[in-house]
């Protein structure tokens, strides 16, 4: 599977965040997006899985070869797209495991058997260290913020898309937790190798997962492309040399 | 006077009811002996007492409460009321002579359909513990357990109640909602006709569930049953009313659609299924909950290859077994829950008969040369040697190709030569091409066709590779005369025939395939004929297919040699392919003589049921336009839904409850009305010290509904719980909610409200707290939520609160929620279509209360949201 993003330009009631991003993912590619708070990296996320909110005022999404910006949000899950949310919606009454059955039947286009789902959960669901009760839960509701985001990997486990795409995965997680997420995410990565785009404010979890591409992100642009050797230099040098470069670019 | 209806129906009016029957299912034309004169007056509040031959007492209050509903103005506070026309409604229908039955047989024949078709079976007493189904304003059956009588229990209709136990109806009837209490309870104390009444002694505890049915059958029949109930010191009753009853399937179950077998899960709204009537029919909803609870699975005898997994109270068509013997000598048909079954029961397999027949159609095949590939017109006769040659493909046909399929290959044993010779000669026939005769190689001789159309065709049409071979729809419903050449075609070339070395030296017929959907097809097209075979599963050893052989043996053993044109004692000995299979012709031999077609029926005796509990399971269930029935797993089963109507119905009840001492009383109510009913019902219930009483109340139907359930806390200690559920779709108002009053000293309440509208729909909440003076120390929660579904959705709510004691402890909360688009992009994000989304996040909102409810109400809730955004019923 690849995804491609041409000169993506993206508007929110009016005012353009992404301003002509382009990228390429394929299966089996790890990719960071990196950079400062609000320069449009969840922007591209949900831009990507066609959240209303979020225009494409130009450029081109692409989905091995076919656009993308007009297929509503289900129809791109179905092809494979997969968005991990930095913070996932809470819903009332909801069961966790029937709402992802659903969701995974819907993928598949086919009846998903109860029996191999469970044996699949249970796995995961230790692989996660989430604890059994985790079953019986509503979707997201009463997470505690690190269940939350095993939440969403274990959501990435049982749907096996083509290209994952993970906002802020680490994010309010503790060290030991971060650990458990990176381990679980390359174990996917490793099994059903699906392009991955991760998205995150700190290398902490890259110590844990070595990225193939490091994209640094500000202000709506990729201002630098590199290998993990960008990763380490952004942690010892921080975004302001880009931030500059960014408005410099801009200009 | 009452009219004489037979002659006043005039044309006019019948048709109109066959158009519904037609359009809308079971609105059966029904002869009314008796009915009132359309309209309201002091004759006609006479001429109902009268005619159920009443006591003075009754008819002096029926006219005092008639006074009162003259003298109150029609209520102005609440839904749009203007449109109910008094004069137009007909206050008294009768349906027989007989007023009462008192057994299953004294029930017309007529009115039994209507129960069929309600899913209220012959088998009612299996059932439920004791049912009461109303038709019109007269109870034509009750039944109770004997178990319930000898506690003392009385449960009766409220008519023979006034007859029977006229002390009891004396005391309590009227005192808890008197005439006076609104214009709509004095018409009902007025007109009222039918209804429960249910008395349960000191002590005693009721633990099955009494359930009632109420409908309205005819148009503008107003219905105003009158339901009361008592609980004397320290009982305990739960009653429920339901407007139906529905059970499921689990994935990957088998539904017989106009295009073949789909699971279930696939089956959508405006698919075709075939019904158990044989002929096919429009689903018009699907749904799909989680099921906790037992999953039966049962097996037949006939097809070992068939297992069907049902939720416990899925009715299943069945002849219930007499004798064990297993030859009924009564045919009798019946609904009877998955839960109910029992081994040797004959499930019903309805034989589709339907033929539609063609003496010519065109084919699109991809054909072409190279890498371009066009659609090519095929246009073939559809006659008796095309259907031997389809035979032929199907037994021992292939394709092969390259880039696609560009010969058609047929391999006979080299015994074979007149099949081969024929199937020459049809390809020539209809292909316009002569094939090749191969040279023996291996025993075998091939009948080969090179031609891409030729090889498009089989395999798009049948299949290619001897596992997925299967029979298209146009060959399912052709004549008998083709068919019968088809099966000639593969019995003769696949098929084989024994009649030596087996116990009892009997004869069977078989016909092998791997192919378990071919196997099961062909099992139809026999049953068109009359000819009943078993399917045999047979797992062989190492990498070989699973076996799937249709067998036919006993006494359709000559039905089937005479179809293929031999006699029964001069078939070969030999199988096709040289090897003897393994099968049991003893089996096969009892198992057809265990099954019988009758009419339009093959019934099979359930050969294995056992269950198992499951948690949350996914189980699904779809409805279906007029016959409300399917076939699942080969076998007909129910799907159960309330009728509709075209004009308004006023529906003005009035159930009144009297809890005493230590007694408590649950009383669940699910309307699903259909869209024209204004639902006008008031109940409420005493409750005296520590007695508890809980009503919860479902409002998915009706056009306009108002209804406030009450609890008068009347002692110490009492309490009382009210849980109001209300789902308006387009053009609903659902104007709901409840009143509590604290009356007494410790006593507490509780009240939780849970709305969702949609599109023009509103639901309101109407609510009302009263704490007494005298009573100290109260609690009392008051909970409501609403959720909205879209812009134009609109709830309200109006908490009134008239608290005179200052030692009260009260919480008040109210939400209102719309559905955010997060929550829908997040999960749509996972696949869901916007549809299933929204249908999920509100049975989510509802959970914490669906839990208490029977599950249709999920499944009319689906539906609501659902269908009323394609506007496909309602």
């Amino acid at each position: 599977m690849k995804l491609e993003i041409k000169d993506l330009h993206v508007s929110v009631s009016g005012k353009e965040i992404l301003k002509g991003i382009s990228l390429e993912v394929n299966s089996g590619e790890k990719h960071v997006i990196m950079g400062p708070n609000g320069s449009g990296k969840s922007t591209l996320a949900k831009a990507i899985m066609g959240h209303p909110k979020f225009t494409v005022t130009s450029g081109e999404m692409l989905v091995d070869g076919k656009s993308i910006n007009s297929l509503a949000t289900d129809k791109r899950a179905r092809l494979g797209l997969f968005l991990q949310f930095q913070d996932p919606v809470e819903i009332d009454g909801v069961g966790f495991i029937s709402f992802l059955r659903a969701a995974k039947e819907s993928i598949d286009g086919k009846a998903v058997g109860m029996k191999d789902f469970m044996k699949d959960m249970r796995g995961n669901i230790s692989s996660l260290k989430l604890g059994d009760e985790f079953i019986g839960r509503s979707l997201n509701q009463g997470f505690s913020g690190g269940e939350k985001k095993k939440a969403e990997v274990l959501q990435m486990a049982m749907l096996k898309p083509g290209i994952a795409i993970l906002d802020e995965p680490d994010s309010g997680l503790d060290i030991d937790a971060i650990k458990v997420v990176a381990e679980n995410i390359n174990k996917i990565a490793d099994s059903t190798k699906p392009g991955l785009l991760i998205i995150t404010h700190h290398t902490r979890i890259l110590g844990y997962m070595k990225p193939d591409f490091v994209h640094v992100m500000v202000d709506g642009r990729i201002v630098a492309n590199g290998g993990s050797e960008l990763s380490d230099r952004l942690e010892k040098e921080g975004y302001n040399s880009y931030i500059s470069k960014g408005s410099e670019t801009s200009r | 006077m009452a009219e004489r209806i037979e002659e006043t129906v005039n044309g006019e009016e019948v048709l109109q009811k066959d158009e519904y029957l037609e359009k809308y299912g079971f609105n059966d034309k029904f002869e009314y002996k008796f009915r009132t004169k359309k309209g309201l007056s002091e004759e006609v509040v006479r001429e109902i007492s009268k005619i159920k031959g009443e006591p003075e007492w009754m008819l002096q209050k029926r006219l005092d409460a008639l006074k009162v509903f003259y003298s109150k103005p029609m209520p102005k506070w609440g839904a749009d009321l203007s449109k109910i026309d008094f004069d137009d409604i007909y206050y008294y229908l009768r349906p027989t002579d007989k007023s009462k039955g008192n057994s299953w047989d004294a029930v017309p024949e007529d009115i039994k359909r209507t129960f069929d078709k309600l899913g209220i079976p012959e088998a009612e007493k299996k059932f439920f513990a004791g049912a009461e189904a109303q038709y019109d304003s007269e109870v034509v059956y009750s039944n109770i357990k004997k178990e319930l009588e000898e506690q003392g229990v009385i449960f009766t209709s409220m008519d023979q109640a006034v007859k029977d136990y006229p002390e009891l109806v004396k005391k309590y009837f009227g005192t808890v909602i008197p005439a006076s209490d609104n214009k709509f309870a004095a018409l009902n104390t007025a007109v009222w006709s039918g209804g429960s009444f249910i008395y349960v002694p000191k002590g005693v505890k009721v633990m099955a569930p009494l359930q009632a049915y109420f409908r309205i059958n005819a148009e503008k029949a107003g219905q105003f049953e009158r339901t009361l109930i008592i609980a004397d010191e320290g009982s305990d009753l739960a009653n429920t009313d339901v407007t139906y009853i529905e059970g499921c399937f689990t994935a990957g179950t088998e539904i017989s659609t106009i295009d073949g077998a789909v699971p279930i899960e696939q089956i959508r709204t405006g698919d075709k299924v075939l019904t158990h009537r044989g002929r096919y029919r429009e689903v018009y909803h699907t749904q799909v909950r989680p099921h906790t609870g037992r999953l039966f699975h049962i097996k037949y005898f006939g097809d070992t290859s068939t297992v069907i997994d049902a939720t416990d109270e899925h009715p299943f068509l069945v002849s219930k077994i007499e004798k064990t013997e297993y030859k009924n000598t009564d045919w009798k048909f019946e609904w009877v829950r998955a839960d109910e079954l029992q081994k040797f029961d004959y499930l019903a397999m309805p034989i589709d008969r339907s033929i539609v027949s063609h003496d010519q159609m065109e084919f699109m095949v991809p054909a072409g040369t190279g890498n371009r590939i066009d659609d090519m017109p095929l246009k073939l006769s559809i006659d008796e040697g095309f259907f031997r040659l389809i035979g032929y493909y199907l037994a021992e046909g292939s394709t092969t190709g390259h880039a696609r399929d560009n010969y058609l290959m047929f391999t006979f044993n080299k015994g074979e030569m007149e099949y081969i010779l024929d199937t020459a000669q049809l390809l020539e026939k209809y292909f316009g091409k002569k094939p090749i005769i191969q040279d023996v190689y291996k025993n075998r001789i091939s009948v080969v066709l090179r031609s891409t159309l030729a090889a498009g065709f089989f395999s798009g049409e049948f299949g290619n590779g001897a596992m997925n071979k299967h029979v298209p729809n146009w060959v399912v419903h052709e004549t008998l005369e083709k068919q019968r050449e088809l099966v000639k075609g593969m019995w003769k070339s696949n098929g084989s025939s024994t009649n030596k070395g087996y116990v009892n030296g009997t004869s069977m017929f078989r016909i092998n395939t791997i192919s378990p959907l071919l196997a099961k097809q062909l099992r139809n097209i026999l049953l068109r004929f009359n000819i009943l075979s078993n399917i045999n599963k047979q797992v062989r050893g190492g990498d070989r297919h699973t076996m799937y052989c249709v067998h036919i043996g006993g006494e359709d053993l000559a039905l089937f040699a005479n179809l293929m044109g031999v006699l029964s004692y001069d078939v070969g000995v030999e199988n096709s392919d040289g090897t003897e299979m393994l099968v049991s012709v003893n089996q096969a031999q009892t198992t057809s003589s265990y099954s019988r077609i009758i009419g339009n029926y093959a019934l099979l005796p359930i050969k294995e049921i056992s269950w198992e509990s499951v948690e949350d399971l996914p189980v699904y269930n779809f409805s279906v336009m007029e016959d409300e029935s399917y076939m699942a797993g080969g076998v007909a089963v129910h799907n159960c839904t309330a009728p509709i109507y075209m004009s308004s119905s006023l529906h003005a009840a009035v159930v009144e409850i009297v809890a005493h001492k230590n007694s408590h009383v649950r009383y669940v109510t699910i309307q699903n009305w259909s869209k024209n009913v204004y639902n006008l019902v008031t109940q409420r219930a005493y409750a005296y010290e520590n007695a508890s009483v809980d009503w919860i109340d479902g409002n998915i139907g009706s056009g306009i509904n108002m209804k406030y359930p009450s609890v008068f806390l009347k002692g110490k200690g009492a309490s009382g719980e009210i849980v109001s559920i209300a789902v308006a779709g387009n053009n609903q108002v659902q104007d709901s909610g409840g009143k509590i009053y604290h009356l007494a000293p410790d006593t507490s309440s509780k009240i939780i409200s849970k709305s969702v509208s949609k599109g023009s729909g509103v639901t309101t909440y109407r609510g009302l707290l009263h704490i007494a003076k005298n009573a100290d120390n109260v609690k009392s929660t008051v909970r409501c939520d609403a959720l909205l579904l879209d812009d134009t959705a609109k709830t309200n709510t109006f908490p009134y609160n008239e608290i005179y004691n200052s030692t009260a402890t009260i919480t008040h909360e109210a939400t209102t929620g719309k559905i955010g688009e997060d929550q829908l992009f997040y999960m749509m994000s996972r696949g869901m279509s916007e549809d299933d989304a929204l249908a999920t996040i509100v049975l989510g909102f509802i959970e914490p209360l669906a839990k208490v409810l029977p599950m249709e109400y999920s499944i009319e809730l689906k539906r609501l949201i659902k269908l009323d955004t394609s506007n496909s019923v309602g």
